[in-house]
């Protein structure tokens, strides 16, 4: 044997090591972990039941049930669209694992874009999962990308032109849930699970609609409720009632011809009242720096402390830092304050909910006593 | 069928990959070969 083969076959050898420890850790990404649902939950459900053309996929997906067997309104929450926005993620695993209806109905889907959970974005550096402290021990969250992965969906076009407005954005975004709804029951992987999320909230005549979620903090929708423009009267009163508790948040109207996204593609094609929230994100932003879990938790940035003293930029960031309390406890005091605000104005069909921290117990207690495990 | 047609793409490129690694003299230029097959082949295994 000649000496270049035998070093082809060590090489060879070691690559397929190496392979095997990458498969592994990648298989590691598709096992979702545990969540515990409250005690109330009256029953579970998959994406699929809405439209069985994601069964068995990576676009399926577990939904949970709170019915409080009394009349009322019904409200849809969903964490993970963008599972590289921790915050909207951990606040619909909070109101999980704390809910107890008292009128009405509840869904929540924690883990919306399944797929993007089983991922992460390549050359950003992102940590695959982060760690929140409880009484019972550590419990490990995915980070994942904001986008399906293309495994599930692949090429990306050049272009991606949404169905059926024809707005073109880039071919990235052709796997961003939330530029596919409404969708398409012969679309892409990605057009298929917006199509079944449309399907259920028009099945389970969904009266509010939410969509947890965050950016960098040099976006300039940032601390904000997005509304439909049938939303608006309960998107001001909330924010009025935000404005008692000293939560400062931006109305932002969902502009018309911006197509493809939950704030607007919901209210277009059903009878919900649907909001998104933004909190601000450091991870997710150019300036970051150094890019770790400790980022994610704590939200603590050199680089956009400086960009916020120079004035330079429009940066929505605190000095001590956009720390994970603090943005999952604003979601939660928002997802609270459009409750009430729905019921001032339909008293003949609330929702009613209790068991949520809000955001000053989040802030004071810190996350981990509101997780069940 | 863009799918397709990029894996089969894929599948020529790493067997063409594969024979020049082992006809490789340099095992400099071997190891160089081995990261972009390692990365191929899991693409190949839907690996990711």
């Amino acid at each position: 044997m000649k000496k270049h083969h035998i070093s082809a076959i060590v090489i060879s050898l070691i690559t397929i090591l190496a392979g095997i420890i990458a498969s592994l850790e990648f298989h590691k990404l598709h096992v979702s972990e545990p969540l515990y649902p409250s005690e109330e939950l009256t029953s579970e459900g998959m994406l699929s039941d809405y439209f069985p053309g994601i069964k068995d996929t990576n676009g399926d997906t577990k939904i949970y049930f709170f019915d409080s067997g009394k009349p009322g309104a019904t409200v849809f929450l969903a964490g993970g669209t963008h599972p590289n926005e921790p915050a909207g993620y951990l606040a619909s695993v909070v109101i999980l694992e704390n809910l107890i209806p008292e009128k009405g109905r509840v869904i929540v889907i924690p883990r919306l874009n399944n797929s993007a959970f089983t991922c992460t974005d390549p050359m950003e550096a992102f940590p695959q999962s982060f760690h929140i402290n409880t009484d019972n021990g550590p419990r490990e969250f995915r980070f994942g990308s904001r986008a399906t992965n293309p495994l599930d969906q692949w090429p990306d076009p050049l272009v991606y032109s949404h169905k059926p407005s024809g707005q073109q954005y880039s071919g990235l975004e052709s796997r961003n849930l939330n530029r596919a709804y409404p969708g398409s029951s012969k679309g892409s992987f990605t057009e298929k699970v917006a199509y079944a999320i449309m399907q259920m909230i028009e099945k389970e005549k969904v009266d509010i609609s939410y969509d947890l979620h965050e950016a960098a903090p040099e976006i300039p929708i940032i601390n904000a409720i997005v509304y439909h423009e049938k939303s608006e009267d309960i998107a001001m009163y909330s924010i009025l009632e935000l404005e008692m508790e000293e939560l400062q948040f931006t109305p932002e109207l969902s502009p018309k011809n911006f197509h493809g996204l939950s704030h607007r593609e919901w209210g277009d094609y059903t009878e919900t009242y649907p909001f998104l929230m933004e909190t601000s994100n450091p991870i997710q932003g150019r300036l970051r720096g150094k890019t770790n879990e400790e980022l994610i938790l704590d939200g603590v940035s050199k680089n956009y402390q400086i960009a916020k003293e120079t004035g330079a930029l429009r940066i929505v960031y605190r000095d001590e830092g956009e720390q994970l309390e603090h943005r999952v406890g604003r979601h939660l005091s928002g997802f609270m304050a459009i409750i009430s605000s729905y019921n001032e104005i339909h008293f003949d069909n609330p929702v009613e909910v209790s068991g949520l921290p809000g955001y000053q117990e989040l802030v004071e207690n810190g996350i981990g006593k509101y997780l069940n495990n | 069928m863009l799918y397709i047609i990029y894996t089969i793409i894929l599948i020529y490129v790493t067997v063409i990959l594969g024979i020049e690694f082992f006809q490789e003299r340099k095992w400099k230029m071997q190891i160089a070969i081995a990261f972009v097959l390692l990365i191929f082949i899991l693409r190949i295994l839907q690996v990711k």
